[in-house]
């Protein structure tokens, strides 16, 4: 079996099994592939994944972008590819089941009030995914202030495009580390 | 429930009532979500998706997207992406679905590999670190203001404003595990739901 072949393997039997795992997202998800890959494979030493981290944190796209970056370590962009369907398609593939099994009670009394009912938890849920970024960032007091800032001026002017602020918050933030 | 009760202003049904008249071409779902990717900075693709899909293009209500950000949070892998599984499915089914998928995540796979590349070429400046912050402050701001555009409104409020801050002690605040809170609160809302409902 050409080397190669073998990575991509490799790369499908960590990330597959991860992907059904991982409810809730986030931590536990970046514990198990780093310690996958520094450990168990040694696709990435400690310091390349901790750069890997980062990398992925500064990319657009879905948080978990951190696992292309190790396939494509391991593989080149064949690992990058296969990583990244071996982590998204067996999750994408159940809730598509899940949600289209939902769907066909669609119309009864109990199908309306459970999505009604879910609503305001999942608004919960979106505030506090914010908290938990607020939390880990390393930026401190700063990173809080421009925070409340960009949520109020937000709610002021919802038409406004929020890549404005995210370019105006990157330049203000780089330019004050360069004074 | 009539038809027509509110749902922080929109209603439950109209948004399969639109798509029906206006099918939405897979071409103009790939664009959509490709789009999406390439502008999600922050890592926060709902509130990203609320403000493009939901906000500007009206492919879906609030009510649609907010029963899919709990589905997709409360099954396994990333939120985001299961989100966009659910969306694209609501559009154009199993096509839409992968259309959205595909969409959102090609662009952000050939940036990340970009961005290492570049990375071991030039390395990493303190300044960078620094936009870095700049950027996620404004992607914490964008999730708040998403989370706070979709509370509960109506003349029947109160009980479900209850189940959203409690979730937000109970998640964001004490760091409990998502899902038994959910599994708890949830029910709790929806029998708020039905109970409104026999009252009416």
């Amino acid at each position: 079996m050409p080397d190669d072949f073998k990575a991509l393997l490799a790369l499908m039997l960590v990330f597959v099994p991860l992907s059904l795992l991982s409810i809730g997202g986030g931590a536990s998800l970046l514990a198990d592939m780093e310690h996958q890959s520094v450990s168990v494979h040694g696709w990435t030493t400690p310091r390349e994944f901790a750069d890997l981290f980062a990398i992925s944190r500064a990319a657009p796209g879905p948080g978990t972008m951190l696992s292309t970056l190790i396939g494509w370590k391991a593989a080149g962009w064949a690992g990058a590819v296969t990583a990244t369907i071996a982590l998204y398609l067996p999750s994408s593939l159940l809730v598509f089941g899940v949600a289209r099994l939902w769907g066909r009670w669609r119309g009864s009394v109990w199908h309306a009030a459970v999505e009604r009912g879910l609503a305001p938890v999942a608004a919960g849920l979106i505030l506090s995914g914010g908290i938990a970024v607020l939390r880990v960032s390393p930026g401190g007091p700063a990173v809080w202030a421009a925070a409340v800032i960009a949520t109020v001026l937000l709610l002021r002017w919802p038409r406004l495009h929020p890549l404005i602020l995210f370019a105006t918050g990157g330049a203000l933030f780089g330019l004050a580390a360069l004074w | 429930m009539p038809k027509g009760v509110p749902l922080g202003g929109v209603t439950a049904e109209t948004g399969n009532a639109v798509r029906e008249h206006h099918r939405i071409g897979l071409p103009a779902i790939f664009s959509a979500f490709f789009q999406l990717g390439v502008t999600s900075f922050g890592g926060n693709t709902a509130a990203w998706l609320y403000h493009q899909i939901v906000r500007r293009r009206h492919w879906v209500t609030d009510g649609e997207f907010l029963s899919d950000v709990a589905l997709g949070r409360i099954t396994p892998g990333s939120g985001g992406v299961n989100l966009t599984v659910q969306v694209g499915q609501r559009l154009r089914g199993a096509a839409g679905a992968v259309a959205a998928v595909v969409g959102l995540l090609s662009g952000p796979l050939v940036i990340v590999v970009a961005l290492a590349v570049a990375y071991a070429r030039i390395g990493w400046s303190p300044a960078a670190h620094a936009v870095l912050d700049g950027i996620a402050a404004a992607a914490i701001g964008l999730t708040f203001a998403t989370g706070l555009k979709l509370l509960p409104s109506g003349s029947a409020r109160f009980g479900p404003l209850a189940v959203t801050l409690a979730t937000v002690i109970c998640v964001g605040v004490l760091r409990w595990p998502m899902l038994p809170v959910v599994l708890c609160l949830a029910p709790i809302s929806i029998g708020l739901v039905l109970v409104r409902r026999r009252n009416a």
